[in-house]
């Protein structure tokens, strides 16, 4: 009906509508009739008093209606098992603690370098911190390989994050969307690209953190048996993957889970594990229609839950 | 004795207030006309026989006199304490801070540092009571005093490694064949550092006191005086800045958050004997290199490995071999990557906002 109508035109229709309780047929023919008379700055002006109402508007109903939470009522379903997320607690604990004291040395010459440092006991007390970090962090890298091994529910979660070709076909068309190509989003299962890519960079940074970390916390005994050079390399690449690492997950992994748009300033989901239904059918769709279908769910499948008082 | 009157009239004239030092107290009357002192001590054979048994001699040389900065005084100017002939057999030392002090009426150097001397580790000990700690004219020569600039100067830069090795006859010893050493007293090369160069002045402090300038915590810093400008490494064949990539090592970047444990340049390359790694005798040559790394509270039962490989390395330059390559990697994988995820970022930002925007205004 509107197709026809400039912006300016939809926006004073659109207006009509609302303020006026017009029916669309007659906002339209009103709007197209009223706005090629009106001159250029005063099109101007309307459209920004619009523009000023609308955002007002907005805002309104953005305070009455929380954004991205459990309806009252509503399903949520349980996404992360607690064996997960305490794996994920304490793999981000050992990560923060590592990071606090591990760029410091990479960027000595600044002065909160030496600040850091000595919040954590200097130089002869930090590097102990660093290493009990780095023990937890091998923990839970054992504790993990455990659980996608010897439990149902890992193993199935495994299978889940293995990349497919689906998954090219995801990204590409995400980028499309992106680009407004498509208006057709791709439908994710349990793990989007994005979710599995975070997984296996995780495996890609355990084994270069840990690899080399291993040869620098044992420099003595590794040089008995292999060169000067060899440390040095080891030296290099815990540095430098380090830098890329923390920049992984404060740009990368903090945006998509907290800093967008449709979660700041937090997503919760990592302590209570849960999502909202609605959260659910946007971003994993295929998972949704699998669980709500009726089939039986599979051990790495999000269980529906009713809300919890507490979690929000 | 009439120069001495002037002196002491013209400090009272020049006001009391303005003068940290002592001023130099009018001399009691003195028994005679103290001016013959050459009779005794212009005879070069005139000696004393101390009780121990040594032979002091006790002639002074007109003509060092002479060509020193003190040339225009007389002997009782400083040795004050001398009132009449024959003096006493043991003067007392002579006070340097009659005339050296700021705001002195004489024109003597004001910059002389005597708080710094005082607080060095010479002047503690001299205070201490040790009477070999040295005073101001062990260096600075007694009658023969002249300016540091003055080729026969005890302190001037290529005489002072000898003033030092006086009493520091070891050191003297290493410097000497050290490439610093050598540079300087048998090429001549005033740009290589001479005593004073690292260690100060009037100041010197223990090298384990935190202050020092050659303490843990600040030799790099020193060393960078010179070895920190990459022309200054040029012209001496070292292709790479030893103290920044120092300061990029374990070794290096604690030593900056305040390690005094780790090791710092004097660790590996020595305080004195510092040679290049090419010379056999140098504690950083591969041949010596077990033995360096495998000091004591070091790493103990260092092998040839630690041999195997470069030092001071600079990731971002082809001379670091393997390393550079490995960090190219890095620095590739990063940047592609964070370009990748940040176009990711920016794209679904950009929606995301358009999403929430499009529900009221479309453009």
């Amino acid at each position: 009906m509107t197709d026809h109508l400039t912006t300016l035109e939809r926006a004073v229709a659109e207006e009509l509508q609302t303020a006026h309780g017009l029916d669309a047929e007659t906002a339209a023919r009103r709007a197209a009739d009223m706005t090629p008379r009106l001159s250029p700055r005063f099109s101007t002006w309307v459209r920004r008093e619009l523009t000023i109402l609308q955002r007002r508007e907005r805002r309104r109903h953005r305070a009455e209606t929380p954004r991205h939470r459990a309806t009252p009522g509503g399903r949520e379903f349980q996404r992360f098992s607690l064996n997960v997320r305490l794996q994920h607690a304490v793999m981000a604990l050992s990560v923060i603690f590592l990071i606090l004291t591990g760029l410091p040395l990479k960027f000595s010459d600044l002065g909160v370098s030496k600040a850091i440092i000595s919040l954590f006991g200097g130089p002869d007390v930090s590097p102990i911190v660093h290493r009990v970090a780095a023990s937890l962090l091998i923990a839970v890298g054992i504790w993990h390989l455990v659980y996608i091994a010897a439990t149902r529910e890992g193993r199935a979660t495994f299978l889940l994050l293995l990349p497919r070709p689906q998954d090219a076909k995801d990204a590409w068309q995400q980028i499309r969307y992106f680009l407004g190509r498509t208006e057709q989003r791709p439908r994710f299962d349990k793990f989007s690209y994005v979710e599995k890519f975070d997984y296996w960079a995780v495996y890609w940074g355990m084994v270069i953190m840990i690899g080399s970390g291993t040869v620098l916390w044992f420099t003595n005994q590794f040089l008995k048996v292999f060169p000067k050079w060899f440390t040095d390399i080891a030296k290099e690449a815990h540095s430098d993957e380090a830098l890329l690492a923390t920049l992984a997950i404060v740009v990368w992994h903090f945006y998509n889970v907290h800093f967008n748009p449709h979660k700041f300033p937090m997503n919760r989901t990592f302590i209570t594990g849960r999502i909202s239904e609605q959260e659910m059918m946007e971003e994993h769709p295929r998972e949704w229609e699998r669980i709500t279908s009726g089939a039986p769910l599979g051990p790495a499948d999000s269980r529906p839950v009713e809300p919890q008082g507490g979690a929000q | 004795m009439k120069r001495l009157t002037l002196l002491a009239t013209a400090a009272l004239a020049s006001g009391a207030a303005a003068q940290p030092g002592p001023a130099p107290t009018p001399a009691p009357p003195l028994a005679v006309e103290v001016r013959q002192c050459g009779i005794c001590h212009g005879r070069p054979e005139f000696k004393q026989v101390d009780p121990d048994g040594t032979v002091r001699t006790l002639w002074v040389d007109e003509g060092q006199l002479a060509t020193s900065v003190h040339a225009k005084w007389h002997c009782i100017d400083c040795h004050a304490d001398v009132d009449r002939i024959p003096h006493p057999p043991r003067l007392a030392l002579v006070n340097c801070q009659r005339c050296h002090f700021p705001g002195n009426p004489v024109g003597a150097p004001e910059e002389v540092n005597y708080e710094g001397y005082v607080k060095s580790v010479h002047g503690r000990l001299r205070q201490a009571g040790n009477a070999k700690a040295p005073a101001c004219q062990d260096c600075h020569g007694g009658h023969g005093v002249r300016k540091p600039s003055d080729a026969a100067s005890l302190v001037h830069p290529l005489h002072l490694p000898q003033t030092c090795g006086r009493c520091h006859v070891r050191v003297f010893a290493e410097y000497t064949t050290s490439a610093h050493g050598v540079s300087l007293l048998e090429k001549g090369n005033r740009e290589a550092p001479s005593c004073s160069s690292c260690h100060g002045e009037h100041g010197i402090l223990p090298p384990k006191e935190n202050a020092s300038a050659v303490s843990a915590t600040h030799i790099p810093e020193t060393c960078s005086n010179c070895h920190g400008m990459t022309e200054f490494n040029l012209r001496y064949g070292i292709p790479i800045n030893p103290v920044r990539t120092f300061r990029h090592t374990f070794h290096g970047i604690a030593n900056e958050l305040g390690s005094v444990r780790v090791a710092n340049c004097a660790s590996c390359h020595t305080a004195h004997n510092i040679l290049p790694a090419t010379d056999p005798r140098s504690t950083v040559n591969p041949a010596n290199i077990p033995a360096t790394c495998g000091k004591v509270g070091c790493h103990p039962g260092a092998n040839a490995n630690y041999a195997r490989g470069r030092f001071h390395i600079d990731p971002s330059s082809r001379d670091a071999g393997i390393i550079y390559w490995v960090a190219l990697f890095f620095k590739i994988l990063t940047v592609s990557t964070l370009a990748a995820l940040g176009a990711h970022i920016v794209l679904d930002l950009v929606k995301k906002l358009r999403h929430r925007q499009g529900a009221t205004v479309r453009d």
